[in-house]
């Protein structure tokens, strides 16, 4: 069997992310969590991860976006994909407005809305695991 | 001390700003005088005053046309006209130009003070209203963040470890327990749903819509709409049958808000009807407006509940079993049928059904003798 993907999940409800890491470690997905930003890049910057869970409204604002736009700027980490998780979708919205809801920071990531169906949420990671690789041996 | 309060006369008698300075400037006031209309234009700019005194007859620039500048640089700045005794017809015409008030000539300083308080108030009053509207706009604008934050979240995460339990304890729950999981899964599913109808009804600027309004086909938003609500109707052995009239003009609005009003009225067709009947979705043209309507022949609608209909969160006294609904739908509807210069109208009769009407005007320039492509459904 091959080695499980590596997940990382940056949220700062530990509740919410119990319920998200369950679904993904019965899929068997190994599973890291960052409950801050901080300790979110450190993590990223430490070990190589194969995918990013990243909840948007954390700590006083959209630090979720600064960091998936930190994602954006570096090369290392650009072709991490990243699953955007959000409150609302208006809220997405909201915060920029005018522009898509779905804005595209990193080359491959997408975006649910808070709670997950596991069916979709499993649906969603599979299918950006398959898509970075997919454009991992393109590049090749 | 700051002065609380920042006077401008504007006259060109000397006689009159040196009076107005030693009645009301001290205290709390602060008076700035200007001798014509062009330096009164100046002062304004510089001072930003809470109230001004203009005289009618000045050389050079005219009273009205400077109250003309003023209200238009400053729609709420408030202005008192100064006029001579004999005068009083073009202190009517300043009135009409948006002057607060006038003051003929000669005053006494009891005058003058009395009409300069007035005149504040008025002006504190003003003030207040526009920073009160500021105020709420940003409270609705923010709503939707605090809300989603603070509601939405510990929602969303108990359900999310619904979930996760369900599929941890998959072999260790009976049929009865995974039922109960169930059952909580979609009362936490309702609860969001209404969180999101709130949303939408107290940070959604509908007015807003306005801006994306283009000519819209009647006959696709019934399709999209009968579309989105025939699997519900499917259950309840429902059947929709629709009649959308040949070569209707286009209505001009926003598509996705329009079809979310027939999504909930033929919802609640849905809703409130009997198995195995019909519903009836018909759209036509009546003189300069577009009727689309849906009509049921279930529960119907008892007659003192008809006034409330439209209200938020109202909700009928007729509620068949196992119908739930926040009551949202149809203040929503309304709203967005209004914002389109339209209106919903309903006819109903308990035990026989109901019949919901969208009236929505033509769009300008478009007849109904097809300058718009037909639409087949």
């Amino acid at each position: 069997m091959s080695e499980p993907k590596q997940l990382l999940i940056i949220d700062d409800d530990p509740d919410f992310v119990a319920g998200l890491k369950s679904i993904l470690l019965k899929a068997k997905y190994a599973v890291d969590v960052a409950y801050n930003p901080k300790d979110g890049l450190q993590a990223l910057r430490n070990k190589a991860y194969d995918l990013l869970l990243l909840d948007v409204m954390m700590g006083r604002g959209a630090e979720g976006i600064m960091i998936a736009r930190k994602l954006g700027k570096d090369p290392k980490l650009r072709s991490l994909p990243v699953l955007i998780i959000t409150g609302i979708r208006e809220q997405m919205a909201f915060l920029f407005p005018g522009q898509a809801v779905h804005p595209h920071f990193v080359e491959v990531d997408e975006l649910v809305e808070k709670p997950v169906a596991p069916k979709l949420l499993l649906e969603k990671v599979a299918g950006l695991l398959k898509t970075a690789e997919t454009r991992k041996a393109a590049a090749k | 001390m700051q002065p609380k309060h920042k006077i401008l006369v504007i006259d060109d008698e000397e006689v009159v700003l040196d009076s107005c300075t030693q009645v009301l400037d001290g205290g709390d006031c602060r008076v700035t005088t200007a001798s014509n209309g062009a330096e009164g234009l100046r002062r304004l700019e510089e001072v930003q005053p809470d109230l001004i005194f203009l005289d009618l007859k000045m050389p050079g620039l005219s009273g009205l046309e400077v109250l003309e500048r003023i209200r238009a640089k400053q729609p709420l700045m408030v202005v008192i006209v100064i006029t001579g005794y004999a005068t009083v017809s073009s202190a009517v015409e300043a009135m009409k130009k948006g002057a607060f008030d006038f003051l003929p000539k000669p005053f006494t300083p009891e005058e003058l003070r009395l009409i300069a308080k007035r005149g504040l108030e008025y002006s504190r009053l003003v003030q207040q209203t526009v920073a009160l509207r500021r105020e709420k706009e940003t409270l609705r604008e923010n709503f939707a963040a605090i809300v989603s934050h603070e509601l939405k979240s510990p929602l969303g995460a108990l359900q999310q470890n619904l979930y996760a339990l369900v599929g941890e304890l998959e072999d260790k729950l009976s049929e009865e327990q995974q039922q109960r999981f169930v059952r909580l899964q979609t009362r936490l599913d309702d609860l969001l749903k209404l969180i999101h109808s709130w949303l939408r009804v107290f940070s959604m600027d509908i007015n807003g819509l306005k801006e994306n309004f283009k000519p819209t086909s009647v006959a696709e938003i019934v399709a999209k709409a009968v579309e989105t609500v025939q699997p519900q109707a499917t259950r309840k052995a429902l059947e929709i049958e629709t009649a959308v009239g040949e070569g209707l003009p286009p209505v001009n609005g926003d598509e996705g808000s329009l079809t979310e009003v027939l999504v909930n009225l033929l919802g609640n067709a849905v809703k409130y009807s009997f198995p195995n009947s019909k519903i009836r979705v018909r759209a036509e043209a009546r003189n300069s407006e577009i009727v689309v309507s849906v009509a049921d022949t279930g529960v119907g609608i008892a007659q003192e509940d008809l006034p409330h209909l439209f209200q938020d969160f109202a909700r009928g006294q007729a509620q068949p079993e196992g119908v739930s609904g926040c009551g949202l739908g149809l203040a929503i509807s309304r709203r967005i049928a209004e914002v389109h210069g339209g209106t919903i109208t309903v006819e109903s009769k308990p035990g026989k059904g109901s019949t919901f009407m969208l009236h929505l005007p033509v769009a300008q320039g478009a007849t109904q003798s097809g300058t718009t492509p037909q639409h087949k459904v």
